[in-house]
């Protein structure tokens, strides 16, 4: 089948049961979006899916036909360089493994709302784990981000 | 790995030539070396060479000995260099070094990362590896000018003279490299420091924002076949039958291959493998069938009677408690925890039949790289180790036997073609390893208003034992079961620690912090509830106790002056707590604002205070108290491992919870200036965490928190 991602069209040849992370890590070399619990509970393999925030171990393929999916690889908007630019002035990344998952997150959320508030934060956040413990830099990111794109 | 460290430090120096000429560690001897060499002369300063190139654009890459797990290592320790080597620091960038003695720790005779000692251990070296190839820069200039070396100054990657003017370091790095090594490179004051001290960007920190970092599971190699394992489901299973034809019909898988008491599926991507591992009929024989963590409370219940090894006596402590006229009776149960780093344990492996080649992040790659040779029967020289960063690790890739490497270098022996092992979240959360069980015993006697006699029994299981490292258990005590109790810097006078080190057939290695996560926990505790048994406040009471402790006292002080300790005053649903603890020879305070939500305390604020030497990167050092409260805490509040029927039941993070974005409390960090030597500050911020709420919580709720997860049934009798 066809998938759209990051704005290129690639054939895949895979089991209708591949989740869609291991079709972009493994089959398409995409390996900015991490493995993390296979059962979307960490949210470390955050991709967008039209524009929405998903955890691609559990999303299925046939889901994923004729949508825009992005990866971390194929952010380049405003927003999205926002979060980045803020990610790295917060000093927020440590072992930084769960970090792409946190900036898809984020762009998502500030896509929908240019000024989050805390309770925004906590809800479009709470699913992505970080076990270095990086939260508050975190939501102070995602508010300096929010500043500089006003 | 923190225990035997002050062991490890005195006996490592001497046996440091034993090393230097190859990259072969004799494992099997270690362990006595370790224990009988002597404690004499300090590592060798190496190379500047083998830690700093400078290419001819001026770009600067600095080698760093140390895994980066997210500690900042690539960053801090690049500034030592930088600072001494008086360079453009935008100019800089960090990689991980290979395997060679060289980058030995400068404490040990192996090349590694753990007990915090990274900062600490390379303080004096990495500065002067700067300052000696900032002085080789000079020589090199000096004498392409042919004028005197004194004659020259080097500031900003550029060596001026007041006549023959500027000659950037890329300019002159190939004559540089050639300069005699300068026997004692001059290192610059602390006053003068421009880079030290200062919170400079970290140097992965675009790159794991974006997704470029490379980490172990990134690695991709020509005709590398995806691995999963099938481990056993229960502890120290046998197979006894293995019907492997549905998961070698499936499209994509490889291979089937069964090697000891594991079976591995080789399959063209993760989720194929998972497939077909997934897919394999093994009947498993389990020689464990009883296990369950009820069992083992009760073992090592059992075991809190018997006499135990005695780790410090201060005093008569029989007779004090015999003379109190009130005794506290405390006991403390903490479980098996896992590390559950964000990135599942995976190694990558090259090996064609003739040499290896191998790929993970790495806390003891030299080791590793042993390990490797000895199953493959290959020379040490044909084995390649490739640290990655890591995603998390926490004392995780520091195995003490390297199991998960040797997992997959005996399926590649088997194959003999390019793998990547990947473990699940469950088989990261089964396969082992875990921070042990610990059960205190905690009797204070008290007399009128004063404290009488301190007793306190432990029972843990010994992480060292059966190790390299095991010469560090004495007389049956192993630090790492009783740090943070014996030696305690707390004042006293009639006072004794004991120790019981139970078996277990779960395996055990050291969790960030090691014994301190639960020595902590029992002593902070039970040094509140001695505050209310001498009707005094919990503030007061550590700074009489502490009050020959300069740095502990100095903590406690700015503790107070931040979180304005006097002034806060529990309210009807608003509590706060108060701990302290020295660890890894850094000393840390928090002070806790909780209220309860349900049955779980909210903790809405922490004020930290630390004390932890010259801070190098202030903002990095933040991240490791922010990062380590969120450690402490999600271990308090949510976590740990459940045997039943000989089976590792937690496995992912929805039975094994790590505190979220909504939980997390307001952090303020302060540090007591101090131009010491670094100490340690991975680890630190762990221990005193859980008390420090569990003491707001007894405040809220009038119940002790006497064992944890908080909620847990597993405790109770």
């Amino acid at each position: 089948m066809e998938l759209n991602i990051n704005g290129k069209v690639s054939k895949v040849e895979v089991d209708a049961d591949t989740p869609l992370l291991w079709i972009i890590r493994d089959e398409l070399g995409l390996t900015g979006t991490k493995f993390g619990c296979g059962k979307a509970l960490c949210g470390a393999c955050t991709v967008h899916v039209d524009g929405s925030p998903v955890r691609s171990c559990s999303f299925p393929l046939s889901a994923a036909a004729g949508k825009k999916i992005t990866t971390i690889e194929g952010l380049n908007d405003p927003t999205s360089q926002a979060v980045i630019n803020a990610w790295v002035e917060k000093h927020v990344p440590q072992c930084g493994y769960c970090q792409t998952g946190q900036v898809m997150s984020a762009v998502a959320l500030l896509r929908a709302k240019k000024k989050p508030s805390d309770a925004d934060i906590d809800g479009a956040m709470s699913g992505n784990i970080c076990r270095c413990g990086t939260y508050q830099r975190i939501r102070e990111a995602i508010k300096l981000a929010s500043n500089s794109l006003v | 790995m923190q225990t035997s460290r002050r062991d490890i430090i005195k006996a490592s120096a001497a046996t440091l030539g034993v090393f230097a000429v190859g990259f072969y560690i004799p494992l099997d001897g270690m362990p006595k070396l370790l224990a009988q060499a002597p404690e004499t002369k300090q590592m060798p300063l190496p190379s500047p060479n083998a830690f700093i190139s400078i290419a001819a654009d001026d770009s600067i890459t600095i080698t760093i000995n140390k895994l980066e797990m997210g500690q900042g290592v690539n960053t801090s320790m690049a500034q030592l260099i930088a600072e001494e080597l008086a360079c453009d620091w935008t100019k800089i960038r960090s990689v991980s070094a290979p395997v060679n003695p060289v980058y030995n720790h400068t404490a040990m005779p192996v090349q590694m990362t753990g007990g915090s000692t990274s900062l600490a251990s390379s303080w004096t070296q990495y500065r002067t590896l700067g300052a000696a190839m900032r002085e080789m820069l000079v020589s090199a200039a000096a004498q392409r000018w042919g004028v005197p070396v004194a004659s020259c100054t080097a500031a900003n990657g550029v060596v001026s003279h007041p006549s023959k003017g500027k000659l950037t370091y890329g300019a002159l790095a190939a004559e540089a490299a050639q300069q005699a090594m300068p026997a004692e490179p001059k290192l610059k004051d602390s006053k003068d420091f421009t880079i030290i001290g200062k919170s400079k960007k970290r140097v992965d920190a675009l790159e794991k924002t974006v997704g470029k970092a490379q980490f172990g599971l990134d690695i991709r190699i020509p005709n590398m076949v995806y691995a999963m394992v099938a481990h056993g489901p229960v502890v120290g299973a046998k197979i006894t039958s293995l019907d492997d034809k549905a998961t070698r019909a499936m499209k994509g898988v490889v291979d089937v291959v069964r090697f000891g008491e594991k079976v591995g599926v080789l399959a063209t991507n993760t989720h194929i493998a998972r497939k077909g591992r997934d897919a394999l009929k093994i009947t498993w024989n389990p020689d464990q069938a009883d296990l369950s963590t009820a069992g083992m409370v009760k073992q090592f219940r059992k075991e809190l009677d018997s006499p135990g090894a005695l780790a410090e006596k201060r005093g008569e402590v029989d007779q004090a408690m015999k003379g109190s006229s009130k005794t506290l009776e405390l006991e403390y149960a903490l479980p098996f925890l896992a590390h559950a780093s964000m990135e599942p344990l995976n190694i990558t492996v090259n090996y064609d039949g003739k040499s290896c080649e191998i790929w993970s992040g790495h806390q003891m790659p030299g080791i590793d790289a042993t390990v490797t040779a000895k199953i493959l029967g290959l020379d040490p020289s044909l084995v390649k180790v490739n640290t990655t960063y890591a995603g998390g690790s926490f004392g995780r890739r520091a195995s003490k036997d390297s199991d998960y490497v040797r997992v997959a270098v005996e399926l590649a022996k088997q194959v003999k073609r390019p793998l990547q092992l990947v473990y699940t979240r469950e088989d990261d959360m089964r396969a082992g390893y875990y921070r042990p069980m610990a059960i205190h015993s905690v009797k204070i006697g008290i007399k009128g208003k004063e404290l009488a006699g301190w007793d306190h029994k432990i029972v843990c299981q010994s992480i060292f034992k059966g190790t390299l490292f095991e010469s560090s258990i004495k007389n049956g005590v192993e630090e790492a079961a009783v740090e943070g109790v014996a030696k305690t810097h707390y004042d006293l006078k009639q006072f004794r620690c004991t120790q019981t080190l139970a078996q277990t057939p779960l395996t055990t290695l050291w969790w960030r912090s090691v014994g301190h996560t639960h020595t902590a926990f029992a002593m902070e505790s039970a040094m509140d509830e001695l505050a209310e048994g001498m009707q005094t406040d919990p503030m007061k009471l550590r700074k009489t106790l502490l009050k020959n402790s300069p740095r502990h006292m100095a903590v406690l002080e700015l503790l107070e002056k931040e979180s304005g300790w006097s002034r806060l005053k529990a309210k009807a649903n608003r509590a706060y707590g108060l701990a302290i603890h020295e660890s890894f020879n850094s000393v840390v305070g928090y002070v806790t604002e909780v209220s309860m939500e349900g049955k779980l305390p909210k903790v809405h604020k922490v004020w930290a205070a630390v004390h932890c030497g010259q801070v190098v990167n202030p903002e990095v050092a933040k991240t490791q108290i922010e990062g380590s409260i969120v450690f402490g805490l999600s271990a308090l509040l949510y976590q740990e491992i459940i045997v039943e029927r000989g089976q590792i039941k937690t496995g992912n993070y929805d039975d094994f919870p790590v505190m979220r974005m909504n939980e997390m409390p307001e952090v303020k960090v302060a540090f007591v200036p101090s131009k010491d030597p670094p100490s340690g500050l991975g680890e630190p911020g762990v221990p005193p965490i859980a008390p420090a709420v569990a003491n707001a919580y007894y405040v809220l709720t009038k119940q002790r928190l006497r064992s944890l997860p908080i909620g847990s049934k597993s405790y109770t009798v």
